[in-house]
């Protein structure tokens, strides 16, 4: 729910130092053709017929069919990474790209500051049970601050002002950092790769998190009290992700030799190395 | 005779090196590649057409990086121990090109977010890591810089780029693997060739 979806995998590919931004502008193909003529001559600089022994990078990247992601699911995979890219180019990022045209950037911001707000039960829980009581703390002081200073969540006066930062830790590392293994890979509908491991602690967060319902009689902080304010909600989580998201996943897939397997080697080195932190 | 020649290597050896690297020493990693990144945060401000701010950029990032190591690297030393000096070449050049561009590409979606600087800390196998940190509209992300001691002679160079976990050479390890996998090299290379649309505009 919170850092699946596949667009936001786009994220990993910019190896820049600069991020995404709604009004990001192609550039046109002539501009294009003459840089890579730029890089062309460059590169015939660079020829050095001996690389010399790599063996220790070998050992650093590890044998490629040994690091290979486990994925006996790779047929239903591959067919719902399809359906998700058709639910995004014709569902979400039309309607992300109208929404940003209403709503400025700022507001869209907030919303999202609101909806991080908001699930600091997870990342509460999750931080406590990876013994991380630094950041335990800082969510905690954020949560009060951003509620009095913030407007209720919608600003971050507590990063802004102060420098806290969001603690984003979930159930799915929470079972890793005790050494559960992630099992085989899974697309999710909407919000793509995961694992089993994960997909597990998807659900153990939607249960007390505050934009479900689940279980809404006993747990009172819940806000939907049914599906169908699930769905709305939901509804606009993701549009308005996709709306600070735009432009990205375009790139990916223009990057991509496969974008299947770049989708879920990207995911999997990114769990990991969260789960390590 | 002798002395034109030994002039004639000297030349060829400066033209080869001189223009190719300019290798960091370990204790100018950090200060080097901050004035790098902001040079490039520079260009990107600049309102210069595309043209020109892609090449100012490649100038001044060309430098720093491993490209020959990187090409080997993607493709694991096996493959690339397997395949054909021109087969090699052909592939350097064409992953390469894909490599900047992919950069490139990335620098449009620039708008001015700030970077962190977090220090070169100590990696694997007596590496190098540059840690840097985005921060971005709705997370900050990390970006680490990998550098390799190349040829043991003190000169560090870029041979990975981290963009928030997630290996750019390790990705392409594992594609290229899994197209290896269904096709031979040289289809890999037509592919490679064919997603360059901008070699298809100029033929």
């Amino acid at each position: 729910m919170n850092a699946r979806k596949v667009f936001i995998i786009v994220l990993l590919l910019s190896y820049t130092n600069t991020f995404a931004d709604t009004n990001a502008t192609i550039q046109n193909d002539s501009t294009k053709s003459s840089m890579i003529s730029t890089t062309e001559s460059n590169t015939t600089n660079e020829i050095s017929t001996n690389i010399g022994d790599t063996t220790s990078f070998d050992e650093e990247f590890g044998d490629v069919n040994k690091t290979a992601v486990f994925d006996p699911f790779s047929g239903y995979n591959k067919f719902m990474t399809n359906v998700n890219d058709k639910f995004y180019k014709n569902i979400a990022e039309p309607i992300a790209m109208g929404y940003s045209k209403i709503l400025p950037e700022k507001a869209r911001i907030s919303v999202n500051n609101f909806i991080h707000h908001l699930r600091f039960p997870i990342r509460l829980a999750n931080n406590l049970l990876q013994f991380k009581i630094k950041n335990s703390a800082e969510e905690t002081g954020r949560f009060v601050v951003n509620t009095i200073f913030g407007l209720g969540g919608f600003f971050d006066p507590a990063k802004t002002d102060l420098g806290w930062e969001r603690h984003d830790e979930d159930l799915g590392q929470t079972l890793g950092f005790y050494g559960l293994p992630e099992g085989p890979y899974i697309v999710l509908p909407i919000l793509g790769s995961s694992n089993l491991r994960d997909t597990v602690g998807l659900a153990g967060d939607t249960y007390i998190s505050p934009l479900n319902s689940a279980d809404a009689d006993n747990i009172w902080y819940k806000i939907p009290q049914n599906t169908t304010q699930d769905i709305l909600i939901g509804g606009v989580e993701v549009i308005n992700k996709t709306s600070l998201h735009l432009g990205e996943y375009d790139l990916i897939k223009k990057d991509a030799l496969d974008l299947y397997a770049f989708l879920r080697d990207a995911y999997t080195q990114q769990r990991r190395q969260k789960i390590k932190e | 005779m002798i002395k034109i020649n030994k002039l004639l290597k000297i030349f060829l050896i400066l033209a080869t090196f001189g223009t190719q690297s300019f290798a960091l020493r370990q204790n100018e990693i950090e200060p080097v590649m901050h004035s790098k990144i902001e040079k490039v945060l520079t260009v990107l401000r600049k309102k210069e057409s595309n043209t020109i701010r892609g090449q100012e950029i490649i100038r001044t990032m060309d430098p720093v990086f491993d490209y020959s190591l990187m090409s080997k690297l993607a493709l694991s030393s096996k493959t690339w121990d397997s395949i054909t000096p021109t087969q090699q070449k052909e592939f350097r050049k064409l992953f390469i090109t894909r490599l900047k561009q992919s950069y490139l590409d990335k620098l449009d979606l620039y708008n001015n977010q700030k970077v962190i600087y977090k220090g070169v800390k100590p990696y694997q196998k007596g590496r190098l890591q540059l840690q840097t940190e985005v921060v971005g509209k709705d997370e900050t992300y990390k970006i680490n810089y990998n550098f390799h001691n190349s040829k043991n002679s003190g000169d560090w160079l870029i041979y990975d780029v981290e963009l928030a976990g997630v290996s750019i050479i390790q990705t392409y390890r594992q594609q290229f693997a899994g197209l290896l996998k269904e096709k031979s090299f040289d289809e890999v290379l037509t592919q490679l060739r064919e997603n360059q649309p901008l070699k298809a505009k100029k033929s």
